[in-house]
């Protein structure tokens, strides 16, 4: 009979439990979507880098020579031509490379203990695939450290054998066996590839994750040293008896203090924080925190709306529970049909959410696999995740229900048989009424019903303002790409750079000189060089208000935003920069709106007088128009590369949708039920009130009024908080994970997150209030007052 | 103001089953009339009320009040008719818990077109003094005052009580039904009492008398008693 009664109660309430299910669902659906997604990687990856030895660190060699290598080119290799870097002298004499890389390895090891380095090489290379440009950065082997790992198929043993990745192969239709022309040459895929200090699929310095016209290779060191194109390195490298903790502050905080070396090292990095070989590191931790914590947040709005719906269902039914009691049922007795039914309700409903997280992982891990070249193997179930996201948050649910029900059955059943409520004792409604004055009744009432009960208020203000960030959130996410790499594209009116061979030739029309530096060092930190003219054609620059700061350059440096975020750089600090051998003092004089890249741009003439003693000195242009292949070493093209990041588009597209779709039906649903409950809650009131005999619409000013002024202050007062948090999140993202994240709102997604907010207002009154129709005054009359 | 039921019928249904809770009723209450109704429960007292103050609608019949055809209003022109002519009391007293007496007078006082003063009604009531009380601080009997006083504020023209001593002792009652009668002395309200207690008739121009869902006796009292003077058992 009881377990009837609680049915038909729960049953009236259908949109509200439907909507509890879903938010319920979408609690261990991201639980189990993250976790399977990130272990289907993880796992695999864990093996890979053990058996592969990954580079613990990285450590970062000027290209240039130091004066005591200088003479060791000219008095022992005896080179009499001009050489500037070490990359031209692997062209001209090998073993005089060698012998300065090798020199250099040794005198760090020497100061440094424990550790054990080796060199990467790397040349990169492009060639025609299907009508298209790409990009294969070749990799020489490395015997200790970084060792290459094979997917599927064999190393490259015989020349023109090439491995390939197998994302860059699958994004190609390209199958172990299947031949590719490079340089003429064609070579045959033996395998698939992947390196560990390789495992973020980004390329150069736009933000473009590209497998389909990137990717990394291995061939047999001959074939790699007979490519003539220039020669790049790095430094792995590996220790045993430091903790990442400790090599930080005994090594990484401390070795350009080491005078031996500083004359060379240019970086070093630890591979957690290095992009290239430890993204994922922090993306699955990441992944992993924000799958547990949104499902937390969402298991507790759905604690938090349980609760309500149970208190407020007993509440209503407080007469029929005292004379249960007095009949002499236990409390346990009574308890049991809602634990029942809450339960019967939540299990399936989470049990349900992990099996269609479990079958999105795939996709999930797909996703992944998109940004990272990693190994990756089928999702296996385990008891561990099926644990946390359904038998924890089930427990809870269970557990939190249990305690409001016990705390309203443990009332005497006098009290409960009683109806007129004799806690109706409210201090804060007094003040408020004070508050108010000799306002008119009607308009006080507006206030005082809310403050009715302090409880439930609090909950609907909190609930709200949770609400409110959720959407605010998801609009500030909104154009999140285009700000990280178009905008730069848009704001600049080349598009065409060409890097010159020895000497640049003249530039024509509205073409501009450039100083492109790729590496320097702006106190301890790398930076590439930009040096333009002041007055220039194609590139302005523009600061966050889209000001021009162009001539501010005859006064300093300007950086770009994602600089200034990741070092903490304000306008007006100083720094000496470091290009080469030359080091000398920049104030910083402004900040572009450019959210990637550390990129400093410098007065051209400026830089120019400064290095060669002459302002006439450019290595690359900017060009409006196409330029001849004949005249530069290197074109690229900004179409052809906002081309490429399309695909990445629609993909980023694509998740932030499904992220803000998510957050702002969350933000919904919260301020449907909350409304839905709360002109539930004004039902009696609104009942005598139009037996007294007033109308709808003072009715609803009077009811509705309140709640949705209250409501749209707490939408307003959101504004700031969320613009601090979204800075806070700026700040701590660029500081910590040096990861931008350009979060912005503007005044029109204010307007609409109001908007949405009041139109889910009034849908929720409006149905609400439909209910309440159906229930005669008279019945209602005979109601007792809660 | 008059009023004139005919032929009303009200039938709940539920399922296969016809429930009678009024059955072609006929009735004319004059203006200014003190009319008290009885029966046992069950017998369609409240069904009848609600259905002559619009708060529920009738099956079938005309309910008239004056000119105004109530059977025959929509939901709107229903609540206008009850903020201009229609005053309320239930057996709860159905106090707003967070406004003051006042101020829940006030409530009543806002709808009325030329209302009373609050001060004015609450001295007839009894209440002036305790006008800054909240209803928690407050007696049953005086509660209900109180909603007397939200009734009567805005002068209706015709009071519906249902059972409006229901909850209270013997001397309490007594105080709020002598308040009833005074408004209809002094105000010429139209006022109709749902009781229990037969005694109360004694007090009222006529006696309407139902049992299962009919009216079985209409009976005049010529010789009207205040509420002290009656018999209460
Ligand atoms: N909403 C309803 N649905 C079905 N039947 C109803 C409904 N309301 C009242 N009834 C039935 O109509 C009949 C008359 O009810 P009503 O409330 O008018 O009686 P009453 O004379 O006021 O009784 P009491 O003195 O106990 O208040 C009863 O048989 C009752 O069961
Ligand atoms: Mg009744």
């Amino acid at each position: 009979m009881l377990y009837k009664n609680v049915f038909r109660t729960l049953k009236k309430q259908y949109i509200q439990l439907l909507l509890l299910g879903v938010i319920i669902t979408s609690s261990s659906f991201i639980y189990s979507t993250m976790d399977y997604g990130v272990s289907g990687i993880l796992n695999p990856t864990e093996e890979y880098f053990e058996i592969s030895n990954q580079e613990d660190f990285a450590v970062n060699l000027a290209d240039y020579f130091t004066e005591q290598e200088e003479l060791y080119l000219s008095e022992t290799c005896l080179i009499t031509e001009q050489v500037f870097t070490l990359s031209m002298l692997k062209q001209i004499d090998k073993s005089c490379y060698y012998n300065i890389l090798d020199n250099r390895l040794s005198l760090i090891t020497s100061q440094i203990d424990d550790i054990v380095l080796e060199v990467r090489e790397y040349k990169d290379i492009f060639y025609e695939l299907n009508g298209n440009t790409t990009k294969a950065r070749i990799l020489k082997d490395m015997s200790v450290i970084n060792k290459s790992f094979m997917v599927s198929g064999n190393k490259p043993i015989n020349s023109l054998e090439i491995a390939i990745s197998e994302a860059y192969a699958k994004n190609n239709n390209l199958k172990i066996n299947d031949e590719i022309i490079i340089n003429n040459e064609t070579y045959t895929i033996s395998g698939f590839v992947l390196f560990p200090d390789y495992s973020l699929a980004m390329f150069g310095d736009a933000f473009i994750f590209d497998n389909k016209s990137q990717t990394v290779a291995l061939v047999t060191d001959d074939d790699f040293e007979n490519f003539d194109e220039q020669i790049q390195f790095e430094v792995g490298g590996t220790y045993t008896n430091y903790t990442e903790e400790s090599f930080k502050t005994e090594v990484i905080d401390k070795y350009y203090n080491i005078e031996s070396i500083n004359t060379f090292v240019t970086n070093m990095i630890q591979t957690k924080n290095n992009m290239r070989s430890g993204a994922i590191y922090g993306e699955i931790e990441g992944g992993q925190v924000t799958g547990l914590g949104l499902s937390v947040l969402i298991i507790a709005i759905g604690i938090l709306i349980v609760a309500i719906m149970v208190s407020k269902i007993l509440e209503k039914q407080r007469g029929a529970i005292g004379i249960l009691k007095s009949l002499g049922y236990k409390n346990s007795e009574i308890a049991l049909p809602y634990v029942f039914y809450i339960s019967i309700l939540a299990l399936p409903t989470l049990i349900f959410g992990y099996f269609i997280g479990y079958w999105f992982s795939d996709t999930m891990k797909n996703l992944y696999l998109l940004f990272y070249l990693l190994p990756s193997q089928n999702i296996d179930q385990n008891l561990m995740t099926f644990f946390i996201s359904v038998i924890v948050p089930f427990a809870f649910l269970f557990f939190f229900s249990y305690l409001v029900i016990r705390k309203i059955l443990n009332q005497k059943p006098v009290d409960l048989l009683n109806p007129t409520v004799s806690s109706n004792k409210n201090k804060l409604t007094m003040v408020v009424s004070k508050l108010l004055g000799k306002k008119r009744v009607t308009k006080k009432l507006k206030h005082l019903l809310l403050y009715r009960s302090l409880m439930k208020f609090t909950v609907y203000l909190i609930g709200l303002f949770y609400a409110a960030f959720l959407i605010y959130f998801s609009f500030s996410m909104v154009n999140i790409f285009d700000r990280m790499l178009l905008d730069y594209y848009d704001n600049t009116n080349y598009n065409y750079v060409g890097f010159c061979e020895e000497v640049c030739p003249s530039t024509i029309g509205n073409q501009d000189k450039v100083i492109t530096i790729p590496s320097a060092l702006l106190n301890n930190s790398e930076v590439s060089v930009v040096g333009i003219d002041t007055v220039n054609f194609l590139h302005p620059l523009l600061d966050m208000k889209n000001d021009d700061i162009t001539t501010k350059l005859d006064d300093g440096i300007i950086i770009t935003k994602s600089l200034a975020l990741i070092k903490n750089i304000k306008v007006n600090d100083s720094f000496s920069l470091k290009i080469g051998q030359f080091t000398f003092d920049v104030t910083v004089k402004g900040i572009t709106k450019e959210y990637s890249g550390s990129k400093i741009y410098i007065n051209r003439e400026l830089l120019s007088t400064e290095l060669f003693g002459t302002d006439g000195y450019y290595n690359s242009v900017y060009s409006d128009i196409e330029l001849s292949d004949e005249d530069y070493a290197l074109i690229l093209s900004n179409d052809k590369i906002l081309e490429q990041s399309e695909e990445m588009q629609k993909i980023f597209g694509l998740m932030i949708g499904l992220l803000m779709y998510v957050s702002i039906l969350i933000g919904g649903i919260i301020i449907y039920i909350l409304t839905a409950l709360t002109i539930e809650d004004n039902f009696y009131n609104i009942s005598l009130f139009k037996v007294i005999g007033y109308n709808e619409n003072e009715i609803n000013k009077m009811i509705l009024g309140g709640y949705s002024l209250y409501g749209n202050i707490i939408f307003l007062i959101t504004v700031p908080i969320t613009f601090g948090m979204l800075k806070l999140m700026e700040v701590m993202m660029a500081r910590y994970y040096e990861l931008i994240l350009p979060l912005q709102i503007s005044w029109y997604h204010i307007i609409l997150a109001l908007v949405i907010n009041n139109v889910v207002f009034f849908i929720a009154a409006f149905s609400a209030k439909r209910k309440l129709k159906k229930v005669s005054l008279q019945e209602a009359m005979k109601m007792y007052q809660v | 103001m008059g009023i004139k039921l005919e032929e009303v019928t009200k039938i709940y249904e539920s399922g296969e089953i016809k429930t009678y809770a009024c059955k072609n009723m006929n009735l004319e209450i004059k203006d200014g009339e003190f009319i008290v109704v009885l029966g046992p429960s069950g017998s369609g007292k409240s069904t009848m009320l609600n259905i002559i103050s619009g708060l529920d609608t009738p099956t079938s019949g005309k309910i008239s009040i004056d000119k105004d055809i109530i059977s025959d209003m929509n939901t709107k022109e229903l609540t206008k008719f009850r903020r201009n002519n229609l005053g309320f009391i239930f057996q709860q007293y159905n106090l707003l818990q967070t406004l003051n007496v006042a101020e829940n007078v006030e409530v009543g006082r806002e709808v009325g077109i030329d209302p009373f003063e609050i001060d004015e009604v609450l001295e007839q009531v009894g209440l002036l003094d305790q006008k800054h009380k909240y209803p928690y601080q407050l007696s049953g009997g005086e509660q209900q005052r109180v909603s007397i006083a939200r009734a009567v504020v805005k002068k209706p023209k015709i009071m519906f009580c249902d059972e409006p001593t229901g909850a209270l002792d013997e001397e309490t009652a007594k105080e709020v039904l002598s308040v009833l009668k005074k408004l209809n002395e002094v105000y010429k309200t139209t006022l109709i009492i749902i009781t229990h207690n037969p005694s109360i008739g004694m007090m009222a121009d006529r006696i309407i008398k139902l049992n299962s869902a009919e009216i079985v006796e209409v009976k005049e009292n010529k010789n009207r008693l205040s509420a002290y003077e009656i018999n209460w058992n």
